[in-house]
């Protein structure tokens, strides 16, 4: 039976409502406030999970972000458990519950603990170094690290919960909302400046708001009492927006910054349902102050690791905050005064401190002093050599330190406790500010990386910038907030300010024991298990770049990202390298500064938001018919319609005959459309497009083929004379956005002196396309004044017409070989003109076709599709369309590269058509063209780019690219597939109707 | 006699925002440079192209947003009246610029879907997924931003305090539509 661990003097505790959770299993109880670290410490559970390699039994350590131990996988439902989730970050509610990790059957009892006895075996680069030979056996290693590697389960199924995205700006933003954001924030809003506070806790408040002690007062009050005042005073003021539960995950440049607002994890889960769970805010600031606070360091001595050692300020706010003792006879091991701050804290909450032991030879600070008449007992100038307690900390040896700190001496003395607090000094959170480009330095008086003037709009102020003291807190980030903000004066001048300061400073990375370095276990990384031996060996093997060093030895590669790791492996490595730790720098902090789930970063661009649609205004026509839809660009296109049970291949023979027999219609309405006017017109087509545009005559339309510099197709499409100075050009639907936005370019910047206007006109008009040889009869029902004959309307002609009052615009022109006319109208009557061609041509079974049998009409008549059968590396020339190159004009885009060395090669890929020997098989597209398929290594000549069964050819056709192609008609090729090759015979390009008959019939 | 078929036909309301599709609103591209050209417009409307980038100047019957420093987009309060002749506008504007020269004139009366976005709530729901920093913009009526909302272009026009035009391309109305519905239902 679990003994409870809790006092009832903590007022951030609601202690009236009783929370029951489940850990591991087993029904257990705290209180609304709690974090689950908390409640579980309340219950006196310490053993929380196994570490990643030996499988140590590991506790809670801390109480924020940086803990590296209690990670737990949260939930047990398949698309919502969430692992490595931090205990101490959890915000206990009804219904939680977690379970340990990387431990089987049982986080007592773990058979992977065996891995423990081994560890002399498994050093740092075990790995590295074992798996590597034989080679050939790597994939039978791999099976099995695989199986041991990660830590928690993913979920298996999809995600549940709603996230979402929100943008922000502000004047200022302040991150970290202990006693230096909260001033910083009073301050910025005072003065009219719109501002944001993120604080990643559920109160403001930082360590002040608990911190309840006779050596920190400000005027008069306790540190605590004055902080809460001012907190109350924040409600009041206009400007200032407060955002708990927020926190700053990325600091990009130009401040511009991610922060994620937990909005429901804390809340039970039916109160939680249906509600967003997490949100992503995406912030731009004029000003950043980042107040981040500092991280209390670990000690590095032997079997430090144990549950029940947990950071001496943890300690401090899990007895002031939560009203939680973490033991009842704890032992504190420090360097530095903090410490002396837990002991106090305790002592006065009637739990037994049975000594302080710190390695320093003295200390003379007022805290101290409020300790020792206390009557805590303090070892000077002593050690931890060892720890004993496999699943929780029973006993701890000390021993004296020799003079210079490298030994120890004397006789061991044996200590009992169930807890021991370990404080080795303070290293400042400048994660956001290095994530935002800005360099650190090194200050040797305490060792630490502090913040250097930045170059963009932003400071760090408080413990952040290296201020410990209570007075330097106040009385610096007040001075910087002034200067930053350009503000004369503040609230918080001439405060009286009394706190304790350290004086006496001492520091050993790592600390000495009874026995060799070798025998012991000083854990520097908690989570990866790497030990001060492992940087020690990855030294003597060469590695001397931090970078290098953490790889090896994984120091810094959790979940935590080394948070409480990284400064001891930078001490342990510049001491045995003998060189100075400012030279030596840190690692790289990257965002995010604790994990992101998925879901936050995707926010609602799921599932039908996942990418964005477009629609033509025939789409709810295509819906009704049952097309199936296949996506070109963002637009959903009619694919194919298919009739009851028919498959894919036989609707689109249906649709192909049906047009070529009598009449097809096709929703065209996704082509990109652009209205060109401006006496410099016809100039810019000129330079666009490779053929001539001036002789164009008004009423007629040309197709054109439009160059990059390089020569390469670019895009292709027909361009319409509407007047003297007008056209309407036509593009391919995925490139009419790149198209407008080149040739605004090249207006802009290459030919400003042009007179030309363009603009889009995609969307304002809908376009229906009726192919076949009753195209025309079709036609001359919708539109009975149009005047049809050949004589008046011949292919590539545009005639306006009138569909009652309305207005429309009738190209033709035609895609499929076939007579075709292109109808343009506003998009908003396309559905009803698409009902009035469909109504008119059903005495002629027009036959609705989707962009399948679009593609399959083209390839019959040898029509290119840009991007499909080129794919940016082939000229005009390579498509053998020399006759579309003007050879009078002086200039067009890419005409210069259309005569390089390399573009004239005869030996490039041609398009060439393909008939297969056997008039059934049908190529599969992106399939090898090779001449011999027995020469080794086999050379691949080309490949196929377009391939459909004909059915009005009644046989299989291909188009490809193939080297030296114009050259080789009629020459036999083979296609080798996976299981056969399949012979065949390159042709002319042109399938059908060579001399163009049924396109002027 | 086609009939005209509306985007969407619904008008959505959630607290403090109303989401209303107004379609049939004649909208005109203008392009030009020339002096000839903004000295023909003010005379054939009797509304100056505003030439502050971002700004629009109205009268009773017309709005003229500023795009570019040679683009504009006029567009019509009142439904188009499809009794009516409804290309007076569109007619009258290309013989006095497009024939002789002076610029472009081009319907986008169904290129471009305009929203509006009406009540407390509406610049709430353009944070959703708008990274445009809006403190300006909500200062000055009459304003005018070209922005990307859900990754899709649009262009902003602010008519009265919470009360904006929102204009999108036709084919991207029904996904927007959707992913405002979804935030809206949210707030």
């Amino acid at each position: 039976m679990s003994k409870n661990l809790r006092i009832t003097n903590s007022k951030f505790i609601d202690q009236t409502s009783r929370i029951s959770f489940k850990f591991d299993g087993k029904t257990l109880y705290g209180f609304k406030g709690d974090t689950l670290a908390s409640a579980l410490l309340a219950n006196d559970i310490h053993l929380v999970g196994r570490s990643f390699k030996y499988h140590r039994p590991r506790g809670i350590m801390t109480c924020g972000s940086e803990e590296p131990n209690a990670i737990v996988q949260l939930g047990n439902d398949p698309s919502m458990t969430e692992p490595n989730t931090r205990a101490t970050e959890i915000e206990l509610y009804e219904g939680l519950e977690a379970t340990s990790q990387n431990c089987w059957p049982s986080v007592n009892f773990d058979i992977g603990a065996i891995n423990n006895f081994f560890s002399p075996f498994i050093p740092a680069a075990f790995y590295y170094k074992t798996f590597m030979w034989p080679a050939s056996f790597w994939e039978k290693y791999e099976y099995f690290i695989r199986k041991s590697a990660g830590l928690g389960k993913s979920p298996t199924k999809p995600d549940r919960d709603i996230y979402d995205h929100r943008y922000l700006h502000c004047d200022v933003l302040i991150i970290g909302g202990g006693i230096s954001g909260i001033i910083a924030a009073k301050t910025a809003a005072q003065n009219n400046l719109n501002t944001v506070l993120l604080e990643d806790k559920n109160n403001l408040g930082g360590t002040t708001i608990f911190q309840n002690n006779e050596c920190f007062k400000i005027n008069n009050s306790y540190s605590n009492e004055w902080l809460s005042k001012e907190i109350v005073s924040l409600n009041s003021l206009k400007n200032l927006t407060i955002k708990t539960r927020t926190t700053l995950a990325a600091y990009h440049s130009y401040n511009y910054l991610l922060a994620r607002e937990n909005l429901t994890d804390h809340l039970s889960l039916n109160e939680k349902k249906d509600k967003i769970r997490q949100r992503l805010w995406k912030i731009r600031a004029k000003k950043v102050i980042i107040a981040t606070g500092a991280m209390e360091r670990p000690l590095i001595f032997n079997n430090n690791d144990r549950p029940g050692i947990i950071l001496s300020s943890s300690i401090k706010k899990y007895i002031d905050y939560y009203g939680v003792k973490c033991g009842q006879k704890i032992s504190l091991f420090t360097n530095n005064d903090t410490a002396y701050e837990t002991a106090i804290s305790l002592s006065k909450s009637g739990v037994n401190v049975n000594s302080v032991i710190d390695i320093r030879d003295k200390s003379n600070s007022s805290i101290v002093k409020e300790a020792e008449k206390l009557g805590i007992k303090i070892h000077w100038k002593h050690t931890v050599v060892n720890t004993n307690g496999y699943k929780k900390i029973k006993s701890i040896e000390l021993m004296k330190l020799s003079d210079d700190g490298t030994n120890v001496v004397g006789n061991k003395l044996n200590e009992e406790c169930d807890c021991l607090g370990i404080s080795g000094g303070w290293t400042p959170r400048v994660h956001l500010f290095t994530q935002s480009g800005g360099k650190l330095k090194f200050r040797d008086k305490d060792n630490v990386f502090l913040p250097t003037k930045s170059k963009s709009e932003q400071i760090s102020i408080g413990s952040c910038n290296g201020d410990f003291e209570l007075d330097d807190v106040i009385k610096n980030s007040n001075n910087l907030i002034k200067e930053f903000l350009n503000i004369n004066s503040s609230d918080y001048e001439n405060l009286e300010i009394n706190c304790s300061r350290e004086i006496d400073k001492k520091n050993i990375w790592l600390l000495p024991s009874d026995k060799p370095l070798g025998k012991t276990k000083p854990f520097l990384d908690f989570q990866n298990d790497s030990t001060a031996k492992d940087v020690k060996l990855a030294l003597r093997e060469g590695f001397k770049s931090i970078e290098h060093v953490k790889r090896y030895t994984t120091t810094g590669m959790g979940t935590d990202q080394g948070k409480l790791s990284n400064m001891h492996a930078l001490g342990i490595i510049a001491e045995t390298a003998e060189v100075k730790m400012g030279e030596l720098g840190t690692t790289t902090f990257r965002p995010p500064y604790t994990p992101l789930t998925f879901g936050t970063i995707v926010g609602r661009n799921v599932g039908k938001f996942f990418d964005i649609t477009r629609k033509t205004p025939i789409h709810d026509w295509h819906v009704e018919k049952k097309a199936e839809f296949e996506n070109v660009g963002q637009w959903k296109r009619a694919w194919y319609y298919p009739k009851e049970n028919e498959t894919m291949h036989q609707a689109v023979q249906r649709e192909s005959k049906a047009a070529r027999d009598s009449a097809g219609i096709l929703d065209a309405s996704t082509l990109g459309k652009i209205d060109i006017q401006g006496t410099d017109s016809s100039e810019f087509l000129n330079r666009v497009y490779t053929n001539d545009w001036s002789k164009l005559e008004i009423g007629k339309c040309r197709y054109g083929l439009m160059l990059n510099e390089d020569g390469m197709v670019y895009d292709d499409g027909v361009t319409t004379r509407l007047g003297e100075n007008h056209y309407l050009m036509t593009t391919t639907t995925g490139g009419a956005a790149n198209v407008l936005s080149k040739m605004e370019d090249y207006l802009q910047t290459e030919w400003p002196e042009l007179d030309v206007y363009f603009t889009s006109v995609t969307d304002h008009y809908g376009t229906v396309s009726i192919c076949g040889p009753n195209s025309k009869k079709i036609l001359s029902k919708v539109i009975p004044d149009l005047d049809l004959s050949d004589e008046n309307f011949p292919h590539m002609s545009f005639k306006n017409a009138m569909i009652g009052k309305i207005r429309c615009r009738v190209m033709r022109i035609s895609f499929t070989g076939e007579q075709s006319y292109e109808i343009n109208v506003q998009s908003g009557y396309a559905k009803s003109l698409w009902e009035k061609c469909f109504d008119a041509g059903k005495e002629f079974n027009i036959t609705p076709y989707g962009t399948e049998t679009m593609h399959l009409l083209r390839a019959e008549k040898g029509f290119i599709i840009a991007g499909q059968d080129t794919d940016g590396t082939i000229t005009p020339v390579d498509l053998q369309m020399d006759w579309i190159i003007s050879k009078k004009k002086y200039d067009f885009v890419g005409k210069r590269s259309l005569y390089r060395t390399d573009t004239i090669r005869e030996d490039r890929k041609q398009l060439v058509g393909l008939l297969t020997d056997d008039p059934n098989e049908v190529l599969e597209e992106g399939a090898q063209i090779v001449e011999d398929a027995n020469k080794k290594p086999v050379e691949m000549l080309g490949h196929v780019t377009s391939s459909y069964f004909s059915p009005n050819l009644n046989k299989s056709i291909a188009l490809a690219v193939v080297k030296s192609g114009k050259k080789l008609n009629g020459k036999k090729m083979i296609v080798p597939m996976k299981n056969k090759t399949i012979g065949v015979t390159i042709t002319e390009t042109v399938f059908l109707d060579k001399k163009n008959k049924r396109l002027n019939a | 006699m086609l009939s005209y078929n509306s985007v969407v036909n619904d008008s959505i309301k959630y607290n403090d925002l109303t989401i209303s599709v107004v379609e049939s609103i004649t909208k005109i591209n203008l392009r030009g440079k020339k002096r000839d050209f903004i000295t023909k417009i003010g005379k054939s409307i009797s509304i100056l192209l505003p030439t502050e980038s971002n700004t629009s100047s109205n009268n009773e019957d017309l709005n003229l947003l500023w795009l570019s420093p040679d683009e504009w987009m006029l567009y019509e309060n009142e439904k188009i009246n499809s009794e009516n002749d409804i290309y007076n506008l569109e007619d009258e504007l290309f013989k006095e610029i497009s024939k002789i020269n002076y610029g472009s004139v081009t319907n986008i009366t169904d290129h471009w879907v305009m929203i509006n976005l009406k009540g407390q709530k509406v610049y709430e729901l353009l944070s959703t997924s708008c990274p445009f920093d809006f403190k300006n913009f909500k200062q000055n009526k009459g304003s005018v931003v070209q922005t990307i909302f859900n990754h899709i272009d649009v262009i902003i026009h602010h008519k009265k305090s919470n009360d904006l035009n929102l204009f999108v391309r036709r084919s991207f109305c029904d996904h927007l539509l959707s992913w405002m519905r979804d935030a809206a239902s949210r707030m």
